[in-house]
């Protein structure tokens, strides 16, 4: 208990850190947040009220306690460009690039896990070697690209989905995963190639340790002694590895949404960042960020409930 | 295996030289030039003259990807420099001193390493604006804590061993041990560290052009290009194949070679 406490301790000092830093950055770049709503035509005393009203004047730490307070609360501010709150703006959002993320984690488990079994079990053989081949070129292929190569070959040449035509889940919830599928693939495939690679070096040098041997001396056949006992031991740095490709598939789906022109998270990222709408480049940063921090602190705590080892360590 | 690991190198060196010599080739002759357009030329497929064909513009794809690929080894070379140099530093300085400084800084480097390298360039692009030279120095700082990591892990492991205890000894100073003692002996990590990172610049580059964050036409860039590319997708295939070929090839290439590296 006190390892999940110090970790939760950590995870929560962590967000704290990286929300104050986020903060202080989109405080001290140039340029004034009242005078860019009112425009260049403004009074001085119209910028200086507004300034007021939006509580610009007071010091720095009260402006960041005040935003960090109804940031907990669930507030997230009023957007510049649309006329609705933050809040609102993402709500909509969230479901579209959380189905695309969970959808490619599920991909990358069901296609790495066997094809890692496979080409370590028939280590040397030449599908091994046409897989190892293959995996290393498919590590190069970066998401966005995969996400065009697969438009043209099954969008465009075998027309089994219509490029950009993205389906709303609030119409059709079918239609909509069906579109989310070649998206979560581009994402995937990548992640797959590097799972694949990871869990064969570590199911060949489990594979190689003496409880393995007894294993096998105690008359269990191949497939029992990978199944039942090297995989369970070769899974926990693939589990770690897997947490931190969630996070790095948040921030590749912004790539791939524009490839399949998606309206997720990604697409309000962009179009703040180009609109200078902080409010909404802030928030979404926050909350991306608190995702990415809470799934490494919820890995760790699962590796250390799975490997008792750990927990005896982290205990003075 | 010893014979496997000999053609990661080869392959790799290969691929990577390979790459590099086409780039260079690019900055002496070119077949024809980038940026002159021709309507004539449009989509025309591949010809002798135009061995890649032409694009939206009649523009030739063969001298646009030798161009674009030079911008995107300019600014993975530019990323990783900041983010090798800088992170290196920091790495040095609070592995060997360690301390409260130490503390800080790994604390700061442990939030932001949390960070998806990509949602930190954008941060740091949102507050610079979009270009060139800003998508180096977003992509450089991005960098900095995964160089900052493997540095100071490798100068924590180095700091108690007896020949940087001799030196103390011989009174070298801090700074004489810290660069000429310790900073050689980590280089076997070090290198195959900078060849990832700057595969993965490469890659942040292209997605980060792609975006229209970064490069800004009529500059050619490989992300630059397939987003080009993408709008006409219909039309002519071959504009997104190339670009898309030779990020592959410079990735795979180097790759190769720091897993190459990695095994010697």
């Amino acid at each position: 208990m006190k390892y999940v406490g110090k970790k939760l301790l950590t995870m929560l000092l962590t967000l704290l850190l990286v929300s104050f830093l986020v903060f202080l950055c989109f405080t001290v770049i140039p340029g004034d947040p009242a005078s860019a709503r009112l425009g260049t035509e403004a009074t001085p005393e119209a910028v200086e009220m507004l300034r007021e009203e939006m509580g610009l004047n007071r010091p720095f730490f009260v402006r960041y306690g005040d935003w960090l307070l109804s940031f907990v609360r669930g507030d997230f501010g009023e957007s510049y460009d649309y006329e609705m709150t933050v809040g609102e703006l993402l709500a909509d959002k969230i479901p579209i690039t959380l189905t695309m993320s969970l959808m490619s984690m599920l991909l990358i488990i069901v296609l790495s896990i066997p094809l890692g079994l496979y080409t370590a079990r028939h280590e040397g053989s030449w599908a091994d070697r046409g897989i190892y081949a293959l995996n290393q070129v498919i590590m190069a292929v970066p998401a966005f690209f995969a996400g065009i190569l697969i438009t043209l070959f099954f969008g465009i040449l075998l027309k089994m989905f219509t490029p950009g035509g993205y389906v709303s889940y609030r119409r059709d919830f079918g239609g909509f995963l069906a579109y989310m599928f070649f998206p979560s693939l581009s994402i995937a495939l990548p992640k797959i190639a590097m799972t694949v690679k990871l869990l064969r070096s570590g199911l060949i040098s489990e594979k190689k340790q003496d409880y393995a041997r007894t294993a096998y001396s105690r008359g269990n056949h191949t497939g029992g002694v990978l199944y039942k006992h090297v995989l369970k031991n070769a899974m926990l740095p693939i589990l770690t590895f897997l947490g931190m490709t969630l996070t790095d598939m948040i921030a590749g789906s912004i790539v791939v949404e524009q490839v399949f022109s998606i309206p997720g998270i990604g697409r309000v990222l962009l179009t703040a960042i180009s609109h200078r709408d902080y409010p909404v480049v802030m928030a979404v940063i926050v909350c991306l960020a608190g995702v990415v921090i809470l799934v490494n602190g919820l890995v760790d705590l699962l590796y250390q409930w799975i490997d008792p080892r750990i927990r005896l360590e982290a205990q003075p | 295996m010893k014979k496997k690991r000999n053609f990661n190198l080869i392959a790799g060196g290969i691929l990577a030289g390979g790459m590099l010599l086409f780039i260079l080739a690019g900055v002496f002759f070119l077949p024809q030039d980038p940026e002159t357009m021709n309507l004539e030329l449009k989509f025309a497929g591949m010809s002798l003259s135009h061995p890649f064909g032409c694009d939206n513009f009649g523009r030739d794809i063969f001298s646009r990807v030798m161009v674009g690929a030079r911008t995107t080894l300019i600014v993975a070379l530019g990323t990783v420099g900041i983010g090798a140099g800088v992170g290196t530093l920091i790495g040095a300085f609070t592995g060997y001193f360690g301390g409260w400084l130490d503390e800080v800084m790994m604390r700061i480097i442990d939030a932001l390493f949390a960070f998806p390298s990509i949602l930190l360039a954008l941060v740091v692009i949102s507050l610079l604006d979009k270009g060139k030279y800003q998508v180096i120095l977003a992509l450089g700082i991005a960098f900095i804590p995964s160089f900052a990591r493997v540095v100071r892990g490798q100068f924590l492991k180095c700091r108690e061993l007896d020949y940087v205890k001799n030196a103390r000894i011989m009174g070298c100073s801090s700074l004489r041990i810290i660069f000429v003692h310790i900073l050689p002996n980590t280089l076997n990590v070090l290198v195959p560290t900078v060849m990832i990172g700057f595969n993965n610049a490469v890659l942040a580059e292209a997605g980060m052009s792609y975006l229209g964050l970064g490069v800004q036409p009529p500059d050619a860039s490989l992300g630059r290009m397939l987003s080009e590319a993408q709008t006409h997708l219909f039309s002519q295939p071959l504009y997104a194949i190339f670009p898309g070929l030779a990020i592959i090839l410079l990735v795979l290439g180097f790759s190769l070679l720091a897993d190459g590296l990695e095994a010697k």
